[in-house]
């Protein structure tokens, strides 16, 4: 058996997911996790190896138990918004959980989530339009 | 200031200067399978550091190794807000923390290699 942490860690993910959430992957610094878990910061350093880490075991964490009480595609979107263009990993971590959460295709799936979260309506669009 | 390459799979951290003097190191070698991730962090200046052993501390200056904690860290910080902390495994150290030029891109170049290592 390993030595305890002392902390739980599925809890700690979910506040670091929570604060990915509110202020995306660039905007929360460590100091911000820090605050949002309560833990040391050698600690979160120690568990997850770096901010990324941390970032990926919230995308594990998606994919194996859900997103609580968030909509599991809002970290997604931080995902592929932020990190997946330059890193190969959370690219297909991304995807494969994005695949977990689809009703529809992807594209549609997606848009439809940002457009929600942005409190815009689909329906506010003319339906006419054309390719310019 | 420290000027951090990857060469050969490994990651090879030079303080820069008087720095060197005063951190007591003038290279550190880390084999890429020892590194576990990096992170741009510029609130970890702000840290409480532990007790030195050996190193330089006065204010906004710290290098050398700290130990807090159960753990040993290598510090060589000056300028806030460039500040990368890398995560070791196996090491002498525990963590670096150190100022660099462009933090954010040695960020990504640093956990882009440990993907391919």
């Amino acid at each position: 058996m390993g030595r305890s942490r002392g902390f739980d860690e599925r809890e700690v993910i979910s506040q670091c997911a929570g604060a990915f959430l509110l202020t995306g992957y660039e905007g929360t610094s460590i100091d911000d996790l820090v605050h949002a878990t309560g833990l040391h910061r050698g600690s979160l350093y120690k568990a997850f190896g770096s901010k990324r880490g941390l970032f990926l075991a919230t995308l594990r964490q998606l994919e194996t138990t859900g997103s609580g009480t968030h909509n599991p595609i809002d970290l997604l979107l931080v995902a592929l918004l932020e990190l997946a263009p330059r890193d190969a990993e959370v690219r297909e971590m991304a995807a494969s959980a994005l695949a977990h959460f689809l009703k529809q295709d992807a594209a549609t799936t997606l848009g439809a989530r940002l457009l929600e979260r942005a409190q815009i309506d689909n329906n506010s669009f003319p339906n006419d339009w054309k390719p310019t | 200031m420290n000027t951090v390459a990857i060469t050969n799979k490994s990651l090879v951290v030079e303080p820069k200067g008087l720095d060197k003097l005063w951190s007591l190191k003038r290279r550190l070698e880390i084999p890429l399978s020892n590194v576990r991730g990096a992170t741009f962090d510029p609130g970890a200046n702000s840290e409480p550091k532990g007790l030195r052993a050996p190193g330089l501390a006065i204010p906004g200056k710290w290098a050398g190794t700290f130990n807090r904690d159960g753990e040993k860290s290598f510090w060589n910080v000056s300028k806030p807000g460039d500040t990368v902390v890398i995560e070791l495994v196996n090491e002498h150290h525990d963590r670096l923390i150190l100022t660099v030029n462009d933090p954010r891109v040695l960020v990504d170049k640093i956990n882009a290699a440990i993907q391919d290592s």
